[in-house]
């Protein structure tokens, strides 16, 4: 979809909407390969492409030689410039990256569809239940009569 | 084309739809139900998929409006600072609701003459009691019994586990002195009558595809299919029929499946299409003995429109609180703020529901019915590595008051699929309910502090959730007073006696509780009272 210099500075901005942790153990969202969702996220936004075209249109290639903090002030600049299809990249960059399995367990969330396997969460036993409740049952009825 | 005629014809397959057509099982009478939407099929539910998350902001938002499918209708919001939201299918809502499943109480039926506000119902808590107890053997609910915010009853099935999130904000509640209990829902803490118990997979909104929810598809519409009710899907109604000489209803116009236009007629027409899809039918079915509306001589078809307005509150604390572990809206409940104090500087009350979090994608773009995406650059960082895994909140849920102005109308421009007019939304938000959400929101922060919580995060503005029109009440209300109300203490309209409604929209007042399990009870009751008086149903 992108041309070799497009995914350059594609993944160059992606990696400052959602840049990596500071020890590395979390990519961020150009070196996860975001850019490859966005050409297919038209159920969530219209013409994400040309979207995403505007947003590096605007900033330039030069963008992927600038340092980190010259990198943030422009895309300030251009959020500013081009707020809708700035935001639409924004949500779109953080579906991609979210959705992918190998993401949610980086934030402890489990990488499998949600069903069949859910998560095992124990019921609370009786005696925890009890101790719990017991200050509100002490208190008695807290609702009014109607008759 | 025509079909063959029929005893009872339902209009809406969702919560209402299926209980009263359960209720009316014993008649023998035939009875058709006509839904929208399709059979979802097992595959249809995005839960068993890697990307489930995106599923919310696509083919399974909540808002109609971003479907977009066939079968939803849009709705023009632009004059509401809530925006409806539903699903069309097999199960209407029921589909993606969350299943919190608190009853209402005793004062909700009685704010008239408690407080001096909204209107007393025609039923009172003691009338529909029993008919609570008959929707919860049907659908499985699960809860605490003892609660002290109820007249005694118990759920037929142990409470689900609260988790760690739940367990702690109980503890900020106890330190603080206030009410909470394990939340009642129609979701399976254990395998129950060939279900399955929930899986605690957390994304109730995108269907519960194990069918531990309580969704009718699950529930009511196997018994009813078995029984040999005839459910005929994507099949939307265009019109309400009558005849101009009798004033009676003689059945629907509808778009069906196959594309064409269908006439059907039927002995008695049971509307349950809920609080914004309800009076945009009647409003719809015009004709020269009701050029208004069906059912509208007085002019409060789509009056009186109430929503739950909600905002939320959430703490961060010093350890993962796995909030995405298990039913999503569902953990604990408070109700000390329910009921009307003269002290406070509104009427009547709220409650503060635990809900449970989301997997980080809902998180960033905004939560759960927020559009309102998360920073981008080192803040997102600082807010998914730092903020989101330690997460848990209080959503102050608003009883909402019926006001005129409040109100569903016919779109001049705006149509579904079929041609036939979409509704609009008239809402504003009432100077009572923004007191009630501020004092909620103070009270909230409270809790969370004294739960653990190092920081309190809140929006600290006046607007509410924008996706958070589940809740639609009070378009077709019920009453004793046929200038003020649609329909009578047991469904009937006032204008057209062989014309019911069933679902949300004749609530006279909205109580501060997920409404379903009074929906399904009032139709219980509704088809209890059209057995009772079968023999002079239209007199």
């Amino acid at each position: 979809m992108w041309t070799q210099t497009q995914r350059t500075l594609l993944d160059a901005i992606l990696d400052e909407l959602v840049p990596p942790s500071n020890d590395g153990t979390i990519p961020g969202a150009g070196a996860l390969g975001v850019a490859d969702f966005l050409p297919t996220a038209d159920a969530f936004a219209p013409n994400p492409v040309d979207t995403t075209q505007a947003v590096m249109m605007a900033l330039g290639e030069s963008f992927v030689e600038l340092t980190r903090p010259e990198k943030v002030a422009a895309l300030h600049l251009i959020e500013a410039q081009k707020p809708d299809a700035f935001a639409t990249l924004v949500r779109l960059t953080y579906m991609g990256y979210y959705s992918r399995p190998d993401t949610r367990p980086l934030f402890g969330v489990g990488a499998h569809p949600i069903h069949p396997q859910g998560y095992p969460v124990p019921r609370e036993d009786e005696a925890l239940m009890d101790e719990l409740t017991a200050p509100v049952r002490a208190r008695g009825k807290v609702y009014r009569d109607a008759k | 084309m025509q079909n063959e005629p029929v005893d009872v014809l339902i209009i809406g397959a969702g919560a209402s739809g299926a209980a009263i057509a359960w209720s009316l099982l014993e008649t023998r009478m035939r009875i058709l139900c006509l839904e929208q939407g399709p059979h979802l099929k097992d595959k249809g539910y995005p839960s068993r998929d890697d990307g489930y998350e995106l599923a919310r902001y696509g083919n399974f938002s909540c808002d109609p409006n971003v479907r977009g499918l066939k079968q939803d209708y849009p709705i023009n919001a632009d004059d509401s600072c809530i925006t409806p939201v539903n699903f069309n299918a097999v199960g209407g809502s029921t589909i993606n609701f969350l299943g919190h499943w608190p009853r209402m109480k005793p004062s909700d039926f009685r704010t008239r003459s408690l407080d001096g506000v909204g209107a007393d119902w025609p039923v009172d808590y003691d009338t529909l009691a029993p008919f609570y107890d008959m929707n919860d053997r049907n659908t499985g609910v699960s809860g605490l019994g003892g609660n002290p915010a109820y007249p005694d009853y118990a759920p037929e099935l142990p409470p689900i586990p609260i988790g760690k999130l739940g367990q702690t904000l109980a503890k900020g509640f106890n330190a603080r002195g206030y009410h909470w209990w394990p939340s009642d829902v129609s979701i399976l803490s254990q395998d129950h009558d060939g279900r399955q118990k929930c899986v605690n997979a957390g994304t109730c909104d995108l269907g519960c595809a194990a069918g531990a929810k309580g969704g009718t598809n699950f529930t009511y519409w196997p018994m009813l299919e078995n029984a040999g009710v005839e459910l005929r899907s994507e099949c939307r109604v265009r019109e309400i029929l009558v005849d101009e000489a009798t004033g009676f209803a003689t059945g629907v116009l509808y778009h069906g499946a196959d594309g064409q236009v269908h006439e059907q007629m039927a002995e008695l027409v049971v509307v349950a299409c809920n609080g914004v899809g309800t009076p945009r039918l009647l409003l719809n079915s015009k004709s020269k003995a009701f050029p208004d509306g069906l059912a509208n001589r007085n002019g409060m078809v789509g009056k009186n429109l109430m929503f739950h307005p909600l905002t939320g509150v959430a703490g961060v604390f010093d350890e993962p609180m796995l909030g995405h572990e298990g039913p999503m809206a569902c953990s604990i409940l408070s109700q000390e703020f329910y009921e009307t104090d003269p002290t406070r500087d509104f009427v009547r009350g709220y409650g503060l529901h635990s809900g449970r979090s989301t997997p980080p994608m809902t998180y960033a773009l905004g939560g759960y019915g927020v559009d309102s995406p998360i920073p981008w650059g080192a803040e997102h960082r600082e807010a998914m590595d730092n903020v989101y895994p330690y997460l848990a909140g209080l959503t102050v849920v608003s009883e909402d008051l019926p006001e005129e102005h409040n109100c569903v109308t016919l779109d001049p421009d705006l149509t579904d699929s079929d041609g036939i007019a979409a509704p609009k939304i008239t809402y504003r938000l009432g100077d009572n309910t923004r007191r009630m959400l501020r004092h909620g929101e103070e009270r909230a922060k409270e809790i969370l502090l004294a739960a653990g919580a190092k920081k309190v995060l809140s929006k600290g503005d006046d607007n509410v959730w924008w996706r958070a029109g589940w809740h639609q009440m009070g378009t077709c209300r019920m009453g004793d007073d046929p200038v003020t109300s649609v329909v009578n203490g047991w469904g009937r309209s006032h204008d057209v006696k062989n014309l019911f409604i069933v679902d949300g929209s004749i609530f006279p007042t909205a109580g501060a509780v997920n409404p379903t399990s009074t929906i399904q009870a009032m139709a219980l009751f509704i088809g209890d009272c059209i057995k009772t008086n079968i023999e002079t149903l239209f007199d």
